[in-house]
């Protein structure tokens, strides 16, 4: 994956460059947390019934009593919006912290071992490199019946290779350099040296990589709920609502609109908040 | 004292004419930083003349200013008299006119230089003048040959390369005759030969001499090795912290350097013809330009300041006291007063100490024997130590000789560990240390307690997201486990190599280069090992640090009687540290003895190309009547 | 390299692929022995479970045989192309394929070329403007079309430009080629944004790299004209990272052809592919999943040629000293 140059700063011009990148960085964290309180609370704080049919209210626009209108099947739209969060947040965390783990021990033993372990994890994660993962978990939901804890299973599988190779990467820049082959020299043991000496220096970017992970595994279960392949149908799910209220675009487009702009708004913003860190973690420490 | 404004040189009509140039860089919260504060000077036609300053001075930035290449967020002030015009007031599209043909400029890395996706021929065709460019393929082919024939290459498939399958002196001649292919009447070298062996070095300078002679160019030699602008140019301007020290021809300012810093200079770098007890070391390192406006840029380091070179800039002026030719400038303002004092300093410096060198021990501590190493590349076997055998004593100090390629650093990793032998036995302290893996623990833990390394590159010897203390703790417990008064220890370390023990807490990017060399020799001497290997330790650093940490080195020998095991490229360096000398070519070695009698009196042809591509220089007291010349 | 390394090179990694195909082909057939339930259940879709059909069934799929000879069977007739039929529709999987086959092509082309075009030429105007507003414009956008995913800027693209607006027709592929091209475009932009967001910020970064090099600066000191130094210099190096990337770029242009295809009704592979899985037709699955791994297999090989036409490096390895 890219730890291409786009940064907060940089969108934001390098004029009064600390004040002003931080403002954006402030938002999207604000927005973050209104999400996870929302994942976290769900309906506790919904004003209604997320799963509350109505059928003398389909499709009505936004009014006093529901703010975001209901669905075509007299569901609250705002109280789903909020319910919702919980499917949009559990899962990518779950994918993020998994592969982040698995990936940065699979990148540390590629890059420092060398030789027969890196060739062997290599060898896979190339082969995974060129598969577009959403198929894959297309066809494999057609075999085994979809789901969600299964989507996110494999979404871990799939992306842990990209971790690996990010890792893996780093390791073999910071490897043959002369502090670690001094800490050999003077004996420190090999684990200590990828635990303590490498991963440091890893971790910038591997922890802004685990940002983007969950943004696009944001995306991806999203996609996945919305072709009818993620959650259950009847599940407050805004990649869900998407697609329940696509033929109603013309009558109550909010219904459809609100959920998609929840998904691009809490994506950016971890995206975002990815870059910055890397730019902030590795500054800091880093020499050159 | 008369003041002259401009370093003008006796030439009449100077070809270039650089005046009150300053070059700075605009902070993002507004204001500017100061890289280069004042330089002036003059070159007349077919005139060589040096700037030479260590990093930070600015020497860089004058080249690219001269040239209008300064990097984004740098603005150049001041005038740059050229054909009559001032060439810093040229917009983009007409400096196009002046760059390549009338100015042209070759820079420091000839590895980052070349396009990689390009021809050698062509890199070369597209430098052409139009004419040449638009003419038919056969006259271009024979135009790009007779340019290659120019720098020396004869060879016509080196055409048809791409620039990564040459070495580093090869593309270094193609890049000068890319530079050179539309004849231009000045050419501004930024350190032509930093990056290349001594011998290669001594080649490109040679080839850039003849050129000169040939073209009948002017030549603006950059660079920080003094011996370097002693050897190829006609008079030398040395630049410290963003401006102009002093400016004398070359041969005058070899023999008596007129300002404190250009004589720090001089004597930081070991004499050549002999062992001198300790290097004159000028202490700190580099300030800013804009950390020592207002005052002499020196000030802060010098043995001789005084209150009044801190009152205001102290201009360039010509010197005018007895002995002195004319046309010599210097910004000391107390020169005339400490002139006296300056010599004495490098009557005492330049001292000859005879070292007298004990036989060799009985039993080495480290004993090498046919040792070869081969490594797989692919289908190829690269061959790195071809049957070497060395012995280095206890207390004692070696050197090893030799240029990249050499196997030199091979032979280091080999004996501690780093590498393993593919035949020949390594003995470390009566232990076996050909397979360091089939060796027991306690063996190992042994080894490492004897022999420990310094590497050549500071910035990246230290882990840069740990602390000092963390470094030098672990290097601590790892070998102690039961270290008690870790902390205290660690301060300890510090002080013995002459950091403060307040150092413990900052980060790597916190120190500067010397300062971070020096933490990297503590860490080796945590362990209190007997041998410490040193792999080029003070090749990247500034000339004026090189000193300190020479001085350090010898320091430290004395006091706790450890062997050093030295890597260099660097004649003068050996000699000064060194009692016994390995020269090492292609993975052998070809010749050994003690330092004084192999340098003084070198019997193999290797030994000898390499003691006559250091770029020549006289001795520097008083009373050496011999002078050698390059 | 000479045209006897070509012929090795190519015969090499055709082979590495070729392999890949066979343990995809592998894992997909696996796929009708892992759902759950019996093969025979799942072959029966919703058909009746009569003696006739389960003996039909087990003839026709072999279901007596050991695992490996059916596998060996299913394998020789898909290398023809011949895949059996849909439990669905009972037509031949072939012949389903051919059906959609095109308007996918179609769109994926359209979404290809609109990502290169715009991907190249955004990163590349935003290098050159480094830290002015366009730049900072260019990625800001950048970053929010990466964190939208295919089907969300598709609904957006239908409610603004479809909807609100009228501009363009929100379903269906349309007849002739400028039918096509008329009703495929919002899909294809749809499809592209994603994409393009991850080039702009490759090129990006790709050109901001190379500014700083030694050789730019080398060849301006040596007067050669700005066109020169861009095309000859810039591109040319810039080029390497982004022609690296070309395998991923399409990873996402079949991915979001998925998604885009069901939003906008278009009847396509993905669309294909989406109501075979809801529907657990295996056979068209299978057929599906192979003909798209045929795809990118091929799709990767053009990319590593090209590759390695682009950097002598790679061609030629480090070796020639």
């Amino acid at each position: 994956m890219s730890t291409a140059v786009a940064l907060p700063a940089e969108i934001t011009g390098a004029g009064r460059r600390r004040r002003r990148g931080s403002w954006l960085i402030s938002a999207c964290l604000v927005v973050v947390g209104v999400v996870v309180v929302m994942a976290v609370f769900g309906s506790a704080i919904a004003p209604q019934d997320p799963n509350a049919q109505n059928t003398f209210f389909i499709l009505t626009r936004p009014s006093g009593a529901h703010w975001l209108g209901t669905d075509s099947l007299g569901r609250d739209v705002f109280s789903r919006l909020i319910a919702g969060a919980r499917t949009a947040f559990l899962g990518p965390l779950v994918i993020a912290a998994s592969s982040m783990l698995l990936g940065n021990l699979l990148g540390l033993l590629a890059g420092y071992r060398g030789g027969r372990t890196d060739a062997l994890i290599m060898r896979w994660v190339d082969l995974m490199w060129a598969v577009p993962g959403l198929l894959l978990i297309i066809v494999v939901a057609g075999a085994l019946g979809s789901g969600y804890w299964l989507a996110v299973g494999l979404l871990i599988v799939l992306t842990v290779p990209f971790d690996t190779r990010v890792v893996r990467g780093v390791t073999l820049e910071q490897a043959p350099r002369p502090y670690v082959e001094a800490a050999r020299t003077l004996g420190v043991p090999d684990w200590r040296i990828m635990l303590f000496h490498i991963w440091p220096n890893v971790s910038p970017v591997a922890i802004a990589n685990a940002f983007l992970v969950f943004a696009g595994s944001l995306t991806s279960l999203a996609g996945l709920s919305f072709l009818g392949l993620g959650v259950a149908p009847g599940t407050p799910d805004w990649g869900l609502m998407l697609s329940e209220g696509l033929q109603d675009l013309f009558v109550n487009p909010i219904a459809v609109l609100a959920p998609g702009v929840m998904i691009v708004l809490t994506a950016t913003s971890m995206n975002l908040i990815g870059d910055w860190l890397q730019e902030r973690l590795s500054s800091k420490g880093a020499a050159r | 004292m008369t003041a002259s404004t401009t370093g003008t040189v006796s030439t009449a009509d100077p070809v270039l004419d650089v005046t009150g140039l300053r070059v700075t860089r605009a902070r993002p919260g507004g204001g500017a930083d100061t890289i280069v504060s004042s330089v002036s000077m003059s070159l007349g036609a077919g005139e060589t003349i040096g700037i030479v300053g260590e990093s930070g001075s600015g020497k860089s930035m004058t080249a690219k200013a001269i040239t209008g290449l300064l990097p984004p967020g740098l603005t150049a002030h001041g005038e740059v008299r050229y054909g009559g015009r001032n060439l810093l007031e040229l917009r983009e599209k007409q400096w196009r006119a002046v760059r390549g043909r009338e100015i042209g400029m070759i820079l420091q890395d000839p590895f980052t230089m070349l396009n990689p996706v390009v021809r050698c021929g062509q890199i070369i065709a597209e430098s052409l003048p139009g004419e040449a460019r638009r003419a038919g393929r056969a006259q271009r082919r024979a135009e790009v040959a007779r340019r290659l024939a120019e720098v020396g290459i004869r060879d016509e498939s080196v055409a048809h390369r791409y620039p990564f399958q040459l070495s580093g002196g090869m593309r270094q001649r193609v890049a000068i005759a890319a530079a050179l292919a539309r004849d231009p009447r000045v050419l501004i070298a930024d350190e032509p030969s930093t990056a290349l062996d001594v011998a290669t070095q001594r080649e490109i300078l040679a080839l850039i001499q003849q050129i000169q002679r040939a073209h009948g160019m002017s030549v603006i030699m950059i660079t920080h090795d003094l011996r370097v602008a002693f050897a190829v140019c006609e008079r030398v301007y040395v630049l410290y912290a963003g401006s102009l020290v002093e400016a004398a021809p070359a041969a005058e300012l070899r023999d008596e350097p007129l300002h404190p810093y250009s004589q720090g200079l001089l004597l930081s770098e070991p004499p050549a013809g002999h062992r001198v007890r300790e290097l004159a070391v000028i202490p700190g390192s580099v300030p800013s330009p804009d950390q020592v406006a207002g005052s002499c840029t020196f000030a802060p380091r010098c043995a001789w300041a005084a209150p009044q070179c801190r009152q205001g800039t102290p201009p360039l002026a010509e010197v005018e006291l007895p002995g002195v030719v004319p046309g010599r400038l210097s910004a000391c303002v107390r020169l005339p007063e400490i002139r006296a004092e300056m010599m004495l300093a490098r009557e005492r410096a330049g001292r000859e100490q005879h070292q007298a060198v004990a036989g060799r021990a009985e039993t080495a501590l480290i004993s090498v024997r046919d040792a070869r190493k081969v490594f797989q590349q692919g289908s190829r076997a690269v061959t790195a130590l071809d049957g070497v055998s060395l012995d280095v004593g206890d207390g004692e100090s070696v050197g090893i000789v030799g240029e990249s390629g050499s196997g030199k650093t091979t032979l280091a990793r080999l004996l501690i560990g780093l590498e393993r032998a593919t035949e020949g036995q390594v003995t470390i302290d009566g232990i076996p240390a050909t397979d360091w893996p089939a060796l027991s623990g306690g063996d190992r833990r042994r080894l490492r307690g004897t022999v420990q390394i310094v590497f050549q590159d500071p910035y990246s010897s230290l882990n840069p997201m740990r602390s000092i203390g963390w470094t030098l703790a672990e290097a601590i417990t790892t070998h102690d486990r039961r270290a008690r008064n870790v902390p205290a220890r660690v301060g300890d370390l510090l002080a013995s190599v002459g950091l403060p023990a307040s150092y413990a807490q900052r980060k790597p990017f916190a120190l500067s280069g010397g300062e971070r060399q020096r933490v990297a020799i503590a860490r080796a001497l945590a362990v209190r090992p007997r041998l410490l290997i040193c792999d080029e330790p003070v090749s990247a650093l500034d000339v004026s640090v090189q000193a300190q940490i020479l001085n350090l080195l010898t320091a430290l020998r004395a006091e706790r009687r450890i062997g050093y095991l030295f890597i260099t490229h660097d004649l003068s360096i050996v000699r000064q540290i060194t009692d016994y000398l390995y020269v090492m070519r292609h993975g052998r070695v070809v010749e050994s003895g003690p330092t004084e009698g192999v340098l003084t009196s070198p019997r193999d042809a290797y030994t000898i190309k390499l003691i006559e591509s250091v770029p020549g220089r006289q001795a520097l007291t008083p009373r050496s009547a011999t002078t050698s010349r390059e | 390299m000479t045209a006897r390394g070509w012929a090795f090179f190519l015969a090499r990694r055709l082979a590495v692929l070729a392999l890949l195909l066979v343990v995809v082909s592998f894992a997909v057939f696996s796929l009708l022995y892992l759902s759950p339930g019996s093969v025979i259940d799942t072959l029966l879709g919703t058909n009746p479970r009569t003696p006739a059909e389960l003996s039909y069934l087990t003839s026709e799929y072999h279901l007596n045989q050991p695992f490996l000879t059916q596998y060996w069977i299913w394998a020789s007739q898909a290398v023809r192309l011949h895949f059996g039929n849909s439990i669905q529709t009972s037509l031949p999987v072939t012949s389903e394929i051919r059906q959609r086959l095109p308007v996918s092509l179609f769109l994926g082309v359209y979404a290809y070329i609109l990502t290169v075009l715009l991907g190249v030429g955004l990163g590349i105007a935003a290098a050159l403007r480094r830290q002015r507003l366009a730049d900072r414009g260019i990625v800001g956008a950048a970053i929010v079309a990466l964190s939208t995913p295919a089907f969300v800027s598709g609904v957006f693209l239908i409610y603004l430009l479809g909807i609100q607006v009228r501009l363009f027709p929100v379903a269906g592929p349309g007849t002739g080629f400028f039918g096509e091209l008329w009703h495929l475009t919002l899909p294809a932009v749809a499809l592209a944004l994603t994409a393009t967001a991850y080039l702009v910020k490759h090129t990006r970064a790709a050109v901001i790299g190379v500014l700083d090099q030694d050789y730019v600066t080398f060849a301006r000191a040596r007067g050669l004209t700005a066109s020169r130094v861009l095309t000859g210099y810039i591109l040319r190096n810039a080029l390497i990272p982004v022609v690296t990337m070309s395998g991923l770029i399409l990873s996402y242009v079949i991915t979001g052809a998925v998604l885009v295809e069901d939003t906008f009704s278009l009847p396509g592979i993905g669309q294909l592919l989406v109501q075979s899985a809801t529907a657990k037709d295996l056979p068209l699955i299978q057929g599906v999943a192979m003909v798209i791994a045929v795809v990118i297999v091929l799709a990767n090989l053009l990319a590593d040629v090209a590759l390695m036409a682009v950097d002598p490096r790679i061609r030629l390895g480090r070796g020639s000293r």
